[in-house]
């Protein structure tokens, strides 16, 4: 992290723009929901049934989500390239998981920096909740519980967007992925067709990311799903970190 | 007309059949970057209208039912129709991350450019040109298949001249695109890092366009500043010209728009370029 501030800080302007860009990202999501709930007049639709409170509660789980990953996988845009070039020696030749050595490698001060912003907004998010929806007392637990899920699940859902890459080379299949799954998690799973909703929720589960874990915070799952749920992360993470050592068999020096 | 400037077409040409073996080099990857490309997002605002129009829906039964749901001036009918063309649509524009010429800069690559007989802007036209010709294709394509799959759903142009307007105006934007990337790309005379100044145009250029939420269905006041943007008239009106919500007088207005941004753009740009070979010292930035 040290040295992460330390290079970040010889950039300054980049650390200003990459703050901008995300909150950029935040600010067009807010106003597009914004936009879209005010089109029925303030308070009257709603979304898969997420009210325009509820949904800013998932938005803040959406930016926290992306600042977590912003902050300590950005390592992951490069993967394939360093694939194809063979730039996985080094760290594999470290007495360590070669995931996590190379995944976490970077530590971005601007991601934290819109990880505060994206907390702040989530802050903001959960005291315009209808009263009596959730309390104090549940958000003492729930959120932490919350957060901690949006971490494993961005971890995992990373590892398993870019495992592709082992089998297509340079394909930016992994980067496909990646965009087409955090879209449709940054959407509330209920306004997919049902088949969609499950797939997501429980074979690729993008529901770990902000579904759960805002619901978990609003008080709309039922006490059995709430606490089957991260098992089911947990064997998600055993079954891809055993394909990725599975693919990590087909890396040679120079692969591209 | 000199030498040089009879080799520029001629360069031209064999730029575009040298990008596009480039990109079909790697077949899955080609397939990814170009033909899925701009799929997704549209994708996933459907699913989010559906589910609005619906709650609408409901609201207006229980109300007084019957009528079909409009809101901001849009039936469901024509969100599905909006969201397809914005599926061939931003096929067609050109995007942030199709030109290289930053890293040219950093490396110090940009010098064995300069000292060859043609300007180094006609290279970059050139991968513009393949880009536009490619996404043409690949476009028509997107656009036959969503026909073929859903010809009840999908958007099917009022008329001949309505497709040549829109494809014009979303030509014209794309060009604009390719001036501003390439201006933030210039940026690298002066910046460390300029991929975040291209991701957050991207985000820009994106929302005030209408890849969220068609321009036209925002609030007035939101709608009446960004009609003037290049982006506009890049995605939302072209879009709606195709459905007849538009029609030639607005596409003249736009055209005119975009075609002064199109020339202040290009006027930024050779200023940016001057400026930033000034500081250039060919040995990476």
């Amino acid at each position: 992290m040290r040295i992460g501030f330390v290079r970040k800080s010889q950039f300054r302007v980049e650390f200003v723009n990459q703050v901008l860009m995300d909150l950029c990202f935040y600010v067009s999501f807010i106003l597009t929901f914004d936009i879209l709930y005010g089109l029925g007049g303030e308070g009257r639709l709603n979304l898969g049934g997420w009210s325009h409170e509820e949904m800013r509660v998932y938005l803040g789980m959406v930016f926290v989500a992306d600042g977590l990953f912003m902050t300590f996988l950005g390592q992951q845009w490069h993967f394939g390239q360093d694939l194809k070039n063979g730039n996985l020696d080094s760290i594999r030749v470290r007495p360590g998981s070669t995931a996590f050595l190379y995944f976490f490698q970077r530590f971005s001060p601007e991601g934290l920096t819109n990880l505060l912003f994206g907390m702040a907004w989530l802050a903001f998010a959960l005291v315009g909740v209808v009263p009596g929806q959730t309390d104090g007392l549940t958000l003492l637990w729930a959120l932490p519980c919350a957060v901690a899920v949006t971490a494993w699940s961005q971890v995992f859902l990373m590892l398993s967007y870019n495992v592709v890459e082992f089998w297509l080379l340079n394909s930016d299949v992994g980067h496909l992925v990646s965009m087409l799954l955090s879209n449709f998690g940054e959407r509330p799973l209920e306004v997919y067709p049902s088949a969609i909703g499950r797939l997501l929720k429980f074979v690729l589960p993008v529901a770990g990311m902000a579904w759960y874990p805002a619901s978990l915070v609003l008080g709309r799952l039922d006490a059995g799903f709430a606490l089957a749920y991260p098992f089911l992360l947990l064997g998600f993470a055993a079954v891809v970190l055993r394909i990725f050592r599975r693919g990590l068999r087909r890396y040679e020096s120079a692969m591209g | 007309m000199s030498a040089a400037a009879a080799r520029g077409p001629l360069l031209l040409m064999r730029m575009v059949a040298y990008e596009f073996r480039k990109r079909i080099q790697f077949r899955a990857g080609f397939v990814v970057r170009e033909v899925l490309n701009g799929t997704v997002e549209p994708l996933v605002m459907l699913f989010v209208y559906t589910a609005l129009y619906g709650s609408a829906a409901s609201m207006a039964s229980g109300a007084d039912g019957g009528d079909e749901v409009v809101l901001g001036g849009w039936t469901y009918g024509e969100i599905i129709q909006y969201v397809a063309g914005l599926v061939v649509v931003r096929k067609l524009v050109f995007h942030n991350r199709a030109l290289d010429l930053a890293p040219e800069i950093f490396e110090g690559r940009v010098t064995k450019y300069l000292v060859m007989p043609f300007r180094f802007f006609v290279l970059l036209q050139g991968r513009f040109l393949q880009f536009t010709l490619m996404q043409l294709a690949v476009a028509t394509l997107a656009w036959c298949i969503g026909f073929a799959l859903a010809p009840d759903y999908w958007l099917v142009p009022v008329s001949a001249a309505a497709t040549l307007q829109a494809v014009t105006l979303v030509l014209m934007g794309s060009y604009c695109c390719f001036l501003v990337f390439f201006i933030l790309n210039a940026m690298a005379f002066w910046l460390d890092v300029i991929w975040s100044l291209l991701v957050m145009a991207w985000f820009v250029i994106g929302f005030t366009g209408g890849a969220l939420v068609p321009v036209s269905q925002m609030p007035e006041g939101m709608y009446d500043l960004l009609s003037y943007g290049f982006p506009y008239w890049m995605i939302t009106a072209p879009i709606e010209l195709l459905m007849g919500r538009l029609g030639t007088a607005d596409f003249l207005h736009g055209a005119v728009l975009v075609g002064a941004q199109l020339l202040a753009l290009d006027l930024l740009r050779r200023w940016v370029w001057r400026r930033g070979l000034a500081r250039y010292v060919g040995a990476g930035m």
